[in-house]
């Protein structure tokens, strides 16, 4: 799982700042893929990842390379954006007497994605969801992705491990 | 890791979604922030803040210590030898009021001089003097006879004792506390016999000049009284209206009231130039514990440590005031933190 990270997640490397556009360049598809996997919408994800990248460029005055990658710091703004929708969100659903579980879901997370699969990552919960994209699609090492979740590295490998044991049961069904 | 969850990971992996390109290009266009140039993480911030505060309160300390250590002696309680006999020159000699003068002798010579000098404090301007006198005796005989010796001395110069607490807690221990009250121009004199008395542990001698208050007094006095002769002779006329007639009165009894508080005040006033007091505290060894003399280094190190303690009671007083703040805070951070959980675990 600790898969080599893009150039960008490396600052020490890089002995110094980032350019902004190239960091935009760079992670807008991680950022993206993140965000599609933590709300189960494209549509969303997208009106959230053109939001997360405008508070970045709002902030990018305080982003310290000596702290963490630049794909952390935006998966951090990333997630707290996705939190305001979901609150949003949930609170919609309220007023329209619907449940979360109603939710349709009927955009793919993936590209291509095989039918049984995208089922399972359905069924997940966004919780479930955002620590695969974050580990498995963003390759973010595991204290990088404890940092952005807010929790620690046990809790986050153990949400990981669950989470990829129910798509592989999932697929397992679908094989038999 | 099984090779299904492998197998899982490699189909997440090929099939990530891609951003759109209309999404890109929205994004691309965006500007950001100019950036600044020094900044520094909470955690560091913290490390590097703590410290300096420490450091800055710790030389804030060191530096009022210092100050203070360089202050004479003299101008506090505990004398030293350097003050044996100081004498208050031409106190009152500017119209400039006033002031408290002070003079103290302290253990450290007590020990070397059986009657120090007492100030010379010669005014011919209204001021009163107030002086304190520690004198260590032998024994309680030699106490009870100082005592009652104390009292005659000050009867003796047309003063009198105005208490006596003699007390003799202990075998061999015990100390009087005695308020003398002598005419100011005996004063001097006073001081002079009372030293005769034992060893003079400390001896303290303040001056405050009650000149101009009394000037103050007497000319709200002489005001007052031309304001009562006035509104009598006004009430004297037999054409007055009732109305005004009623009001005059009311202002007349005022003006009587607030005079004869000045003329009383006046009077405390003069009493207080008049008579001296003396407070005297005779006691044996162990109830009279010499003053500790220390050296300028003692003297920054005590300050600096006092100055310190303000600084924690302070430190600790800002602490009581966050704290509930900082708790709700805390609560209010961890509510936060458990609705999101809630929110993303609902699937």
């Amino acid at each position: 799982m600790n898969a080599a990270s893009t150039s960008l997640d490396a600052p020490a490397l890089l002995g110094g700042r980032p350019a902004f556009a190239d960091v935009a360049a760079e992670q807008l598809d991680a950022v993206y893929r993140y965000l599609v996997y933590l709300t189960g919408d494209r549509g969303a994800a997208e009106d959230l990842t053109a939001e997360t990248f405008e508070k970045a460029f709002r902030s990018w005055r305080r982003f310290d390379p000596r702290r963490g990658s630049p794909r952390t710091w935006l998966c951090k703004i990333a997630r707290s954006v996705a939190i305001d929708w979901f609150r949003a969100e949930t609170r919609r659903r309220r007023r329209e007497e619907r449940y979360a579980r109603d939710m349709p879901l009927v955009e793919e997370f993936g590209d291509g994605l095989p039918g049984p699969l995208q089922e399972a990552l359905r069924e997940l919960s966004p919780a479930e969801r955002e620590v695969v994209a974050l580990r498995v699609l963003l390759e973010l090492d595991g204290p990088s992705a404890a940092r952005v979740l807010g929790i620690s590295q046990t809790a986050c490998s153990t949400r990981l491990s669950r989470a990829l044991r129910r798509l592989e049961e999932r697929m397992d069904d679908v094989r038999e | 890791m099984s090779a299904n969850e492998m197998t899982v990971e490699r189909l997440l992996r090929a099939h990530a979604p891609h951003a759109p390109e209309g999404l890109r290009a929205r994004v691309l266009a965006s500007k950001p922030a100019p950036v600044r140039r020094w900044s520094l993480p909470p955690r560091r911030l913290a490390l590097v803040v703590l410290p300096a505060a420490l450091g800055i309160a710790v030389t804030a300390a060191l530096v009022n210590g210092l100050v203070r250590s360089g202050n004479h002696p003299s101008a506090v309680q505990h004398g030293s030898a350097a003050t044996a006999g100081a004498t208050v020159t031409d106190s009152f000699s500017t119209a400039a009021p006033p002031a408290t003068q002070r003079v103290g002798a302290g253990a450290a010579q007590s020990y070397k001089l059986k009657a120090p000098e007492t100030p010379s404090v010669t005014s011919s301007r209204l001021a009163h003097t107030d002086a304190s006198l520690q004198i260590r005796v032998a024994d309680t005989h030699a106490l009870s006879a100082a005592t009652t010796r104390a009292t005659q001395i000050a009867t003796s110069l047309g003063g009198y004792a105005k208490s006596v607490d003699y007390r003799t807690p202990r075998n061999g221990d015990g100390a009087a506390y005695i308020e003398l009250r002598v005419p100011a121009q005996n004063v001097k004199a006073a001081i002079s016999r009372l030293a005769g008395l034992g060893t003079i542990v400390s001896q303290q001698l303040s001056v405050t000049d009650l000149e101009s208050k009394l000037e103050t007094q007497s000319a709200q006095i002489a005001q007052l009284r031309r304001r009562v002769a006035a509104l009598r002779a006004a009430l004297a006329d037999p054409a007055l209206p009732d109305a005004q007639r009623v009001l005059l009165q009311i202002r007349l009894a005022e003006s009587k009231r607030a005079l004869a508080q000045r003329l009383s005040a006046r009077k405390g006033t003069i009493s207080a130039g008049a008579t001296a007091r003396i407070s005297l505290v005779i006691g044996t060894e162990k109830a009279i514990a010499p003053v500790a003399h220390r050296g300028r280094l003692g003297r920054m190190l005590h300050s600096a440590v006092g100055f310190l303690a303000l600084e924690a009671m302070v430190a600790l007083y800002a602490l009581i005031v966050i704290s509930p703040l900082a708790l709700a805070a805390a609560l209010v951070w961890l509510w936060r933190r458990r609705s999101v959980e809630r929110l993303l675990h609902a699937s």
